[in-house]
């Protein structure tokens, strides 16, 4: 200070002196805020006009080389400098601004009005005591980009506000309020941006020896913003306090207003140089997940299905994060549902705890209250899960399907970047056909449904199980094996199997399709079927009488249906006179076979005997009255042969003998 | 949402003509090629089925592709590397389709690998493909080199 007050000294006498372009160097000025280094005045002839240059302009660690001030009218009197009319340039920070000051230096008060461009204005007042304020006008936020090394984020907006820096004993105070208008930001990227922000902004700071302790409250009241990948509309307002110490932003404590979640509550460590997010703490209370779901969730967990999910119910969420990296997330799920694609699955309500620690074990408990698998409606169930770090065990878990159970036991699962991986073990408790068949839409039938899949495996975009699924109906069975399920979240969900079906009774089976009247049994072998979406797409299919001794009896109406499957010229035409007289037919074997293949089944029957023209025979007569029911069609679109079945189906129109 | 839809829309009144022709090329393009020991052309209810998806969120793709939001990755997928030309409402959108592309992508590799009796060429699949999806790429489009994204 005793050299500043020599310089000044220097300065004093120059002014007075009146001397022709007098240069004078006048070193170092330092204040608490500010610190300026090779401060230069260069009076003009007259003393009139004058040019101060500043090598360095310092506030903090932030500094401007080559600042300037032009003054046409220059007075140095009485300790008191005044500057009209002047020009400030800071080299990327203030280019050409209009500058008017005066500065007592005997009390180091004074006052400062910048002038740019556009209304943007900085009035700066020093008083003696020490208290600056500074008001701002329309103050481009383009600016601070400069100020806080946030160039990359491309700042735009106006400020209008009031800055109050007031010393106290052992530090000093700062207060900020103000708004901004018109406010956004974009990185190159684009996957940071907004646009139209208005905040509403009250701060305050005291510093203390060590530090800044600080609060304050901003409200976001306009505009809108994408954080990737997040779309975010004004409505959030957060209060916080914390402290400012050593390049490190502690946030203590930080509550966050937010539409559909009664309290976000977060603390976290910010180092500054550079920007990254050391720890971050936040819980959440009570969030409503049919606003947060579609908002938030699904757009960060399941982007590719974000139309399709449908939340409800509550979450309350708490988490950790440390360098970026979770550490601790705890969930409680309050009458919480979930569904995708238009209730094709879903679960709720669910109720229960899931907590997860990125380096120990948990165990999630989870009370479901059904749910839906296409047709199919899923009881209560109770999840009791092992998580530990990606994966998750399941010991048992049993899920009513109608009057049964889908039982998945130890079940091992793991994430990975391609997916999930596991195994574990399937058993289907036996549910009654006769709910399964009136649940998914098919004719009455009674027999139950079970399975024992052992081997259950899973993969990305794709579940297999080894073991059979076994259906007892029609006092026989079926039963399905190499089970596999390919993709079955997405367009091209399908499925495998090998199908057996054995001694299947005719009679019941004829009865329940309202097929006619057959007696006897079949057995069926449906070899690589293949299902999309539900809907067969490619087989090697047999149909053929079992062995063994019973009777075998084909009605008029079964054998006019298995006509009209296979086309014109099913029946041999020698024949159809013989249909018209009997009701009841006697038949030695019944045959059928379809390779479907691209959406055609080519067709074939009884193997052992090619039937005149070249046809192929369904059913063979035998007995009194017997009569052969002959296929010439080879080659049948799978979709009209289906269209057809459903017509001899829905049919009770009376037959037409030809 | 409606307002993008219908951007979206009218856009694609033209440039569906122009991408409808490439997809359809790019799809069908690949008739003859073989892996090492297997075909990438194999076609299969499921395929197809991918496909048709891939083409429908094409006519919602192209415009984002043109205008350089979205490029093609060299692992096989599509990015969003530039999103600022987009209308901040309309970019979760784009980072929607992007993901949806991605899993389509990601299951039509496996299918095929599937189809060819070989899960296990999934990655190679991937390779195949991510090179042809960019060898195939409209002059103008972004495409990654090198860890580093140029425009074709």
């Amino acid at each position: 200070m005793a050299r500043l007050a020599f310089l000044l000294l220097i300065l004093a006498w120059s002014g007075f002196a009146g001397a022709r372009a007098l240069q004078l160097d006048l070193g170092r000025l330092t204040h608490p805020v500010f610190v300026i280094d090779g401060l230069r005045v260069r009076l003009g002839d007259e003393g009139e006009a004058a040019e101060l240059a500043i090598e360095r302009f310092a506030i903090g660690k932030r500094d401007w080389q080559n600042v300037t001030i032009r003054c046409p009218a220059f007075r140095f009197e009485r300790a008191v400098v005044r500057c009209r009319r002047g020009m400030l340039t800071v080299p990327g920070l203030f280019e050409r601004a209009t500058i008017d000051l005066h500065f007592d230096t005997r009390n180091k008060s004074g006052e400062l009005n910048l002038r740019m461009p556009g209304r943007e204005a900085i009035n700066i007042v020093m008083r003696p005591d020490g208290r600056i304020v500074a008001s701002l006008a329309g103050f481009a936020v383009a600016r601070l980009g400069e100020l806080l090394d946030l160039a990359s984020w491309n700042a735009a907006g106006r400020l209008v506000g009031r800055i109050e820096y007031s010393p106290t004993r052992d530090g000093a105070r700062i207060r900020v309020s103000g708004k901004l208008e018109g406010g956004g930001f974009t990185q190159a990227d684009g996957l940071r941006a907004a646009e139209g922000l208005g905040l509403d902004i009250d701060l305050g700071a005291r510093r203390g020896p060590t530090g800044w302790d600080w609060q304050g409250r901003v409200a976001w009241n306009a505009g809108e913003a994408y954080l990737h990948p997040l779309y975010l509309v004004a409505g959030p307002a957060v209060e916080a306090a914390g402290r400012l110490e050593a390049e490190v932003l502690t946030v203590a404590r930080a509550r966050l207003e937010l539409e559909g979640v009664r309290t976000i509550a977060a603390n976290a460590e910010i180092g500054l140089q550079p920007l990254v997010v050391r720890s971050l703490a936040f819980s959440v209370a009570d969030a409503d997940l049919a606003v947060v779901g579609p908002r938030y969730l699904a757009p960060a967990f399941a982007p590719a299905v974000t139309d399709q999910l449908r939340f409800s119910g509550h979450v309350s969420a708490a988490a950790t994060l440390e360098e970026g990296v979770p550490t601790a997330v705890d969930l409680a799920f309050d009458e919480a549902g979930f569904s995708l694609s238009n209730k094709e699955l879903s679960f709720g309500p669910l109720t229960g705890v899931m907590p997860w620690r990125a380096k120990a074990r948990t165990e999630a408990r989870l009370a479901v209250g059904g749910g839906r698998w296409q047709k199919l409606a899923l009881g209560a169930f109770e999840l009791v899960a092992r998580l530990d770090g990606q994966g998750v065990d399941v010991d048992h878990v049993a899920i009513p399907v109608l009057d049964g159970a889908l039982v998945l036991e130890r079940l091992a699962l793991a994430r990975d970047a391609a997916g999930w991986h596991g195994s574990g073990a399937a058993v289907v408790e036996p549910i009654s056909m006769a709910l399964l068949a009136e649940a998914v839409g098919l004719p009455a039938m009674s027999g139950v449904l079970t399975a024992s899949l052992p081997g259950l495996r899973v993969a990305p975009g794709e579940v297999s199980l080894d073991g059979a699924l076994v259906i007892s109906v029609f006092d026989g069975y079926l039963q399905a094996t190499r089970l596999q399920l390919f993709e079955p979240f997405g367009v091209a969900s399908h499925l495998y199997a090998d199908v057996q079906a054995r001694h299947l009774d005719l009679a019941q089976l004829t009865e329940a399709f309202s097929f006619g009247s057959v007696s006897g049994f079949v057995d069926a072998d449906v070899l690589g079927l293949e299902l999309a979406r539900w809907r067969p797409v490619r087989f090697d299919a047999r149909v053929i009488s079992s062995p063994g001794n019973y009777p075998r009896r084909i009605s008029q109406r079964a054998v006019q249906n298995i006509s009209a499957l296979g086309g014109p010229g099913a029946v041999a035409a020698l024949q159809r006179g013989l249909l018209g007289l009997f009701e009841t037919f006697g038949y030695r074997e019944i045959g059928i076979s379809c390779v479907l293949r691209d959406g055609v089944c080519r067709m074939d029957g009884l193997d052992d005997r090619i039937a005149p023209g070249d046809g192929y025979y369904i059913v063979r007569g035998g007995g009194i009255p017997a009569l052969n029911v002959i296929g010439y069609n080879r080659r049948v679109d799978w979709n009209e042969l289906i269209d057809r079945l459903q017509r001899v189906i829905a049919s009770n129109a009376p037959l037409v003998i030809q | 949402m409606n307002a993008m839809t219908n951007a979206m829309t009218n856009a694609m009144t033209n440039a569906m003509t122009k991408f409808r022709g490439w997809i359809a090329v790019l799809l069908l393009g690949f008739a003859g090629l073989v892996l090492a020991q297997g075909n990438i052309e194999i076609d299969t209810p499921a395929i197809a089925a991918l496909k048709q998806s891939m083409q429908q969120r094409h006519a919602k793709l192209a415009p984002l592709y043109a205008s350089g939001a979205v490029g093609l990755a060299a692992d096989g997928n599509v990015a969003l590397r530039d999103a600022s030309g987009v209308p901040l409402a309309q970019r979760g959108q784009a980072n929607a389709l992007v993901a949806a592309e991605n899993a389509d992508r990601a299951a039509l590799y496996r299918e095929i690998a599937r189809a060819n009796g070989h899960p296990e060429w999934e990655a190679d699949v991937r390779a195949t493909f991510a090179r042809r999806w960019i060898d195939r790429a409209q002059p103008g489009w972004w495409i990654q080199r090198d860890g580093n994204w140029v425009r074709k």
